[in-house]
């Protein structure tokens, strides 16, 4: 059957290697908490609020279109854990069929739900600056999830 | 749904791999499909229903209810 939306198998390995790559940067930082210095660099920064994330920043701080220097280690894992995992999960099987694409949409109807089940938890039960990781952690969970209960339902299929 | 692909495999002395092969899907397709966990497109039905050379109804008929 022919699927809209998918890219070719040959992604598939490229998308794991670059998603592991993301996953393992992506746990070193958070053991950094995202305050490591590697690959400090200048970036243009469209909105910045000058004090940091959650530093007491009044609005006169607040600039717009400006140069700083950050480290873009978590941006690299990020933006890997992003590319890799839309590969892994949207690439074509080696047999595509009409029966792995049922399996595909329902793992992400599972995903879905399942991390805003988590999220909404979270919301009532983690407050502070703990939240803040929740919602760090959440930027990947849909697309992590998803990716473990399609290969978990493929395996057992 | 049922269905009597594995009597057909067994009788043609095929595996779920050579059915899947030839029908061009995946072999777990095959297995859900004779689990009665999948029913298959219509398209489908029809290829292996070809491939033993039986009309659709004589290989996938409804449970009562259905």
């Amino acid at each position: 059957m022919k699927t809209e939306y998918l890219l070719s198998n040959k992604f598939k390995i490229p998308g794991w290697i670059l998603l592991i790559l993301g996953l393992v940067l992506g746990v070193y930082e958070s053991y950094a908490e995202f305050e490591s210095d590697i690959f400090v660099t200048k970036v243009l920064a469209v909105f910045s609020s000058g004090l940091g994330f959650l530093g007491s920043s009044s609005e006169e701080n607040n600039t717009f279109f400006r140069i700083i220097e950050n480290s873009i280690i978590d941006e690299i894992a990020a933006l890997a854990i992003i590319f890799g995992g839309l590969l892994v999960g949207f690439s074509r099987e080696k047999v595509e069929d009409e029966f792995i694409y049922k399996l595909r949409k329902d793992s992400l109807v599972w995903a879905i739900i399942f991390n805003y089940v988590i999220l909404a938890l979270t919301v009532v039960f983690v407050y502070e600056f703990s939240f803040f990781n929740v919602l760090v952690y959440n930027m990947f969970t849909p697309l992590l999830f998803f990716i473990i209960r399609f290969n978990f339902l493929k395996a057992r299929a | 749904m049922k269905n009597n692909i594995k009597i057909e495999r067994a009788r043609h002395d095929m595996t779920q791999a050579d059915l899947a092969d030839k029908i061009g899907v995946s072999r777990q397709s095959i297995n859900a499909i004779e689990k009665g966990k999948y029913i298959p497109s219509a398209l489908l039905a029809i290829k292996i229903a070809q491939l033993f050379k039986l009309s659709v109804e004589e290989l996938f008929f409804p449970e009562p209810g259905e």
